[in-house]
């Protein structure tokens, strides 16, 4: 059962264009011009019960206006979501007391009360029996370690304890859904690592579907299990983290040392870097023998050292992020085939096979008009 | 445990405000961890009443009564009319910076309504300074005048009453002025005019000192019904007018309270998330 079904939604908004020089800001007060910024264009995608979904993206890419259609907190100018079978901006409220939300840009707990103090209202205001709440609490601050910060104000924790108590406080009302925006931001190794570990253990535990934006690698790794890419508003990857892996480990580093300055010219092959007795080369298993070449390798010269390694994940995403190849746009039209499928109409939305524009710049326009405006 | 309590669920009336009760306590707590903040204020309440008291007694000098009021009753009167402009002055701040700063986008995603949720936060100290101001300024009135003019249970329930609808009508005017940073980036021009005319109309002086044709006016605007009405009621006890008096504030305090959703809901719509 999909607990969040979104099909071709859309937010777009106007900005004001702020000319420079005197005369174009007094001319804008008479005439001002607005550019139409396209947030989120047309995604669908759905997520099941107990799923654990990265939703990634550059800068701007229109992941936190999508979660944050996707909580209630903006109305979609164009689509419709689906979360809870509830539809955010119209019953937000409803929904608010079965879904939780952690904002590592933002805090959630009161910055001058200890955490116990916020725990306290947030159990008020999901309007938890006090039993409920009581052993919930006792539960939560075990499991997270945050018995020792329940009575130092939040001003006074650092980064890392901060957020395992936000986190720990957004599952005070067990909700069926946890929204994550940026929750490892700013944090340090061990840090992340332990939140990454409590929210595996969560998901296998109580079966909360998580949905997470991050700029870190690490966090979809350790915990998704499949990664939505979304880039200038639009959806250009849906696939399960296994064929995400799967395209990272089909692409190789190779490093070679030798004895001595050696001709390594190879038939449709270059190496990116290149030194009179080394040379690294980056190949991909698909179109090469991985065993040919390196015996090929190995018979130019006396072989000092030779390392294999996988193209790290971070840099596939990174490729996808920049819209290097064919396979995105590919990869996106399966995303749009597979959400239209579970949506039903096929109505609009997403990317058609080869369609660049997922990728191409975000669709911008400029009107005039005194009306509308975003502050 | 799955879904504490699931949506839709029944909720019992007491469970469902318990949350606005607990905003005010914890709005209290952070007050009184940062008690050292209100010693300003007192110092300035206290000293205005000095210098307000100063001021009449050189306007009383060689009469009895002015717009019916005697000395005493002017300075107590001013006393009071105080209260609201010291304890209820800051809630447009916070409202405006969460407008600002888009906090405000992460408050509407809880299971409350913001504008309640505010009001309570805000009331918690607000009671607190309230009841610490009147205090002072009892202390003061004592010292200077010697005398109280609260002398009937009735009237002292009155006087508490009429400080809370003033509470209500304040907030709800400040949050629906601090709303409109949906549309205008700097609105704080807008709270000092509100501001201004709430000074004039009602807590520098009574308004029976306003000449007849401006009385009526103000009679017809919120500003008399945030000071005057305590004030009033305070020095001026009168069993037949003071349930008026707390009638019209009551009346203001529904319509701060409609401005200021109405505003709400405009502005919920332009709610932007541009850039996280």
């Amino acid at each position: 059962m999909a607990l969040i079904e979104v099909r071709s939604l859309s937010k777009s908004f106007r900005a004001r264009v702020r000319a420079s020089g005197f005369g174009a800001s007094f001319h804008s007060l008479f005439k001002p011009q607005w550019r139409v910024v396209e947030a989120v264009k047309e995604v669908s995608f759905e997520v099941g019960e107990g799923e654990a979904v990265a939703f990634l993206g550059p800068n701007g890419a229109g992941k936190s206006t999508t979660i944050k259609m996707l909580t209630g907190i903006l109305e979609p100018t164009g689509g419709q979501a689906r979360v809870l079978s509830l539809d955010p901006s119209r019953r937000r409220t409803q929904l608010a007391t079965s879904i939780g939300t952690v904002f590592g840009q933002k805090s959630q707990l009161w910055f001058h009360l200890p955490p116990s103090d916020s725990f306290a209202l947030l159990a008020a205001v999901y309007e938890l029996p006090r039993e409920l709440f009581l052993k919930r609490r006792d539960e939560l601050v075990d499991r997270f370690g945050i018995g020792p910060w329940m009575d130092v104000p939040v001003r006074k924790l650092s980064l890392g304890e901060r957020i395992r108590c936000e986190v720990a406080a957004s599952l005070l009302h067990a909700p069926r859904i946890l929204f994550l925006d940026e929750p490892t931001i700013g944090l340090d190794v061990v840090a992340k690592r332990e939140l990454r570990s409590l929210l595996e253990e969560l998901r296998k535990r109580e079966g909360t579907t998580l949905f997470l934006t991050s700029h870190d690698v690490g966090d979809i790794e350790k915990v998704c299990k499949r990664a939505i890419i979304i880039h200038h508003g639009s959806v250009v990857v849906d696939e399960s983290m296994k064929e995400l892996r799967h395209r990272a480990l089909s692409k190789k580093r190779i490093g070679v040392k030798y004895g001595g300055p050696v001709d390594l010219e190879l038939p449709g092959l270059s190496p990116v870097k290149r030194t009179a007795d080394a040379a690294s080369f980056e190949i991909d298993t698909r179109s090469h023998n991985l065993p040919e070449l390196i015996a090929a390798l190995a018979g130019r010269g006396e072989l000092l050292d030779l390392t294999v390694e996988d193209e790290p994940l971070e840099d596939i995403i990174a490729e996808v992020f920049r819209g290097g190849n064919a396979e995105e746009a590919r990869a996106a039209a399966r995303a749009t085939a597979r959400a239209r499928g579970g949506l039903g109409d096929g109505a609009g939305g997403g990317i058609d096979s080869g369609d660049e524009g997922g990728r191409a710049a975000g669709s911008q326009g400029v009107a005039t008009g005194k009306q509308g405006g975003v502050p | 445990m799955r879904a504490a309590r699931a949506a839709g669920a029944p909720r019992s009336l007491v469970m469902r405000y318990a949350k606005y009760f607990m905003a005010a306590r914890l709005g209290l707590h952070t007050r009184l961890a940062y008690r050292g903040n209100a010693i300003g204020r007192s110092l300035t309440y206290g000293l205005f009443i000095f210098v307000y008291s100063r001021i009449w007694t050189t306007v009383m000098a060689g009469r009895t009564e002015l717009g019916g009021y005697g000395l005493s009753a002017l300075v107590w009167y001013f006393i009071v009319a105080e209260l609201p402009s010291f304890a209820y002055g800051r809630f447009f701040g916070t409202v405006a910076e969460d407008v600002k700063s888009g906090q405000i986008a992460y408050l509407v995603a809880r299971p409350w309504s913001f504008l309640g949720y505010g009001f309570a936060q805000a009331m918690g100290p607000a009671l607190l300074d309230i009841g610490s101001f009147a205090v002072e300024g009892l202390l003061f009135g004592l010292l200077l005048l010697g005398d109280c003019p609260l002398r009937d249970p009735a009237q002292a329930g009155a006087l508490l009453l009429s400080l809370l609808l003033s509470g209500v009508i304040q907030y709800h005017f400040q949050a629906g002025i601090a709303l409109t940073a949906f549309w205008v980036e700097e609105n704080s021009a807008f709270l000092w005019i509100w501001q201004k005319f709430a000074l004039v109309i009602g807590t520098l002086m009574p308004i029976e000192l306003l000449p007849e044709t401006a009385r009526r006016m103000a009679l017809r605007t919120p500003f008399p019904w945030i000071a005057w009405a305590p004030g009033r009621i305070a020095v001026a006890w009168d069993g037949g007018l003071s349930p008026a008096l707390l009638a019209g504030q009551a009346a203001w305090a529904l319509g701060a309270i409609l401005l200021s959703r109405l505003v709400y809901a405009a502005g919920r719509r332009r709610i932007a998330a541009q850039g996280g």
